[in-house]
């Protein structure tokens, strides 16, 4: 009885909020708020921006994740302007881009999504496309090229810059995924991603909320994979991360039995400071890609696209590659 | 300072072996009307690698009924920024050749803090246990639903930098349910018993599950007249 007189003494002296409101916890998205920059393509609103010149040659920005979005990225946007058309966009049920029930996810859907979003910004037949994905950005980017034997020509990519991907065969991923979400069970950050689950519970349907926890429990990364600072991030997709994680497991994909083909060079990047990547991950997971150039980007993690040391020290390498493919 | 922590959380798990999920595990069948006052000290999975401590009061009631008080931490470098506090009763309701029915009642207090928010919570917990109890051991099974009723959210500006529109304040309606259910058992000598219980959790709507599903305790208890 006193719990229950103290709990509405302190709730009566303020206005309630509800936990499942849009916008109260995490930000709106692009469907729920019109005023974000958007795309609808393929059945869906996407959160997507583009800058430098609508002709020139595309290089589209593919986020990590998966459930991640593009705003830890954003310093790609040089490329604009080195006279590249630079497009970043939040994939499906992720960052700001419309939010859907686990059950229509697919890789195939990713692929459709991104070849939609190629089509949506691309001028002429002939506009090159070039893609940059981040860890599973990278690994979706190297999964849709898996696919590009299947396609008319026209959706062809011209080359791909993959930083890390965790892997392109899904016993190389879950491997990576041990080595770089290590806990120690006694340690703050252990407790900070999992104590919060008796405070918020959500339902399948209730992205919101589950999207907030999503986020505390992503917040408490581990050391080993060498970041230098938290990522900035405008919404975690929950449910988008477990679909594909689900798929994960139960397909057991293998992204690179149409690599061989992909006879323009690679450039594939890993970071000095992961810990759970390395050179002979990075050669293990490249090894698919007959022509490629590896490149190590000193004094950064995974984040190496992020913070000043990394970027400075990739973006040259990067735009270098660009060039000689334009 | 954290190594202090360490060491004691350290100590308590290997000196007292325990794990003690969501409220005191008892043997109600070693229990005496003349001891009033139980200590128990548990550690386990509950949320996170937890340790804690708790006290009842042995009522003077013709339902044997217990009154308690209970504080448990999780592990980690930062003291007292996690925690649970819990208040409340368990009552044998039914007693039959050893097979008991256990209810408890309790609510609860509990905070949660990370680089991004502070969470605190007002919530309950309702658990029963069936099962045999002799003086000497006992095994049961029981069920339990902790809910957070009402919870406070206060943001940090690291948050703030990302979602600027966030709002702080009190939150509904409840802003978390979880269902536990397994086993529980335990031996008991003189004033003491030492207990274990292990279980699965799952959230309310019966599909999700908490990042850690399942609970582990082991528990030491001491009676007193």
């Amino acid at each position: 009885m006193a719990m229950a007189v103290s709990v509405l003494f302190f709730t009566a002296c303020e206005k309630q909020l509800r936990i499942n409101d849009e916008g109260n916890l995490v930000a709106k998205t692009v469907d729920q708020d019109i005023s974000l920059p958007s795309i609808s393509v393929n059945n869906a609103k996407f959160h997507a921006e583009a800058f430098g010149p609508i002709d020139s040659p595309m290089i589209v920005v593919l986020h990590g994740g998966p459930g991640a979005d593009y705003r830890y990225l954003l310093r790609s946007k040089a490329f604009a302007t080195q006279g590249y058309r630079v497009v970043f966009y939040d994939q499906r049920g992720a960052g700001l881009s419309q939010r859907f029930p686990k059950s229509i996810y697919t890789m195939q859907l990713a692929y459709n999504d991104l070849r939609a979003v190629i089509s949506h910004y691309r001028t002429s037949p002939t506009q090159k496309v070039f893609l940059l994905g981040h860890s599973w950005g990278a690994m979706l980017a190297a999964a849709y090229m898996n696919t590009l034997p299947n396609f008319p020509s026209q959706t062809q990519i011209q080359g791909a810059v993959l930083c890390e991907p965790g892997g392109l065969i899904w016993k190389d991923v879950e491997d990576y995924i041990k080595r770089s979400r290590k806990f120690k069970y006694f340690s703050e950050t252990f407790s900070d991603a999992v104590y919060a689950d008796q405070f918020i519970t959500g339902k399948q349907d209730q992205h919101a909320i589950l999207d907030y926890k999503f986020n505390l429990l992503t917040s408490a990364e581990s050391s080993v994979i060498g970041n230098e600072g938290r990522l900035p991030s405008w919404r975690s997709g929950a449910v988008t991360f477990d679909a594909y994680l689900e798929i994960g497991d139960r397909e057991k994909p293998n992204w690179t039995r149409n690599l061989e083909h992909f006879t323009t060079k690679i450039l594939f990047i890993y970071s000095a400071n992961n810990k759970a990547y390395g050179l002979s991950h990075a050669q293990k997971v490249s090894s698919v890609f007959p022509n490629k150039q590896l490149f190590k980007t000193e004094n950064a993690g995974h984040d190496m696209l992020s913070f000043d040391a990394g970027w400075n020290n990739t973006y040259p390498t990067m735009l270098a590659y660009f060039n000689s493919l334009r | 300072m954290k190594k202090n922590k360490s060491v004691f959380l350290i100590a308590v798990v290997f000196l007292f072996s325990i794990t003690a999920v969501h409220a005191q595990t008892l043997n109600w069948g070693s229990l005496q009307k003349e001891q009033k006052h139980v200590v128990n000290m548990y550690a386990g999975f509950d949320y996170a690698v937890v340790c804690g401590i708790g006290y009842s009061y042995h009522l003077k009631s013709k339902l044997p009924m217990l009154l308690n008080v209970d504080f448990s931490e999780p592990a980690g470098e930062n003291g007292f920024d996690d925690l649970k506090t819990k208040i409340g009763a368990k009552a044998e309701v039914f007693n039959y050749k050893n097979i008991k029915l256990i209810a408890s009642a309790h609510g609860i207090y509990r905070r949660y803090q990370n680089p991004l928010v502070r969470l605190q919570n007002f919530g309950s917990e309702f658990a029963v246990a069936t099962g045999y109890y002799k003086p000497r051991w006992f095994a049961a099974a029981e069920v339990g639903f902790d809910k957070a009723i009402v919870s406070h959210f206060k943001h940090s500006s690291i948050y703030k930098t990302d979602y600027p529109a966030e709002k702080d304040g009190w939150y509904e309606p409840a802003t978390g349910g979880n269902f536990s259910y397994g086993v529980q058992g335990g031996f008991s000598f003189k004033r003491s018993d030492i207990t274990l219980k292990a279980g699965k959790v799952l959230a309310e709507d019966f599909k999700s599950k908490p990042t850690l599903p399942f609970y582990l305790q082991l528990g030491y208890n001491v009676r007193f007249r």
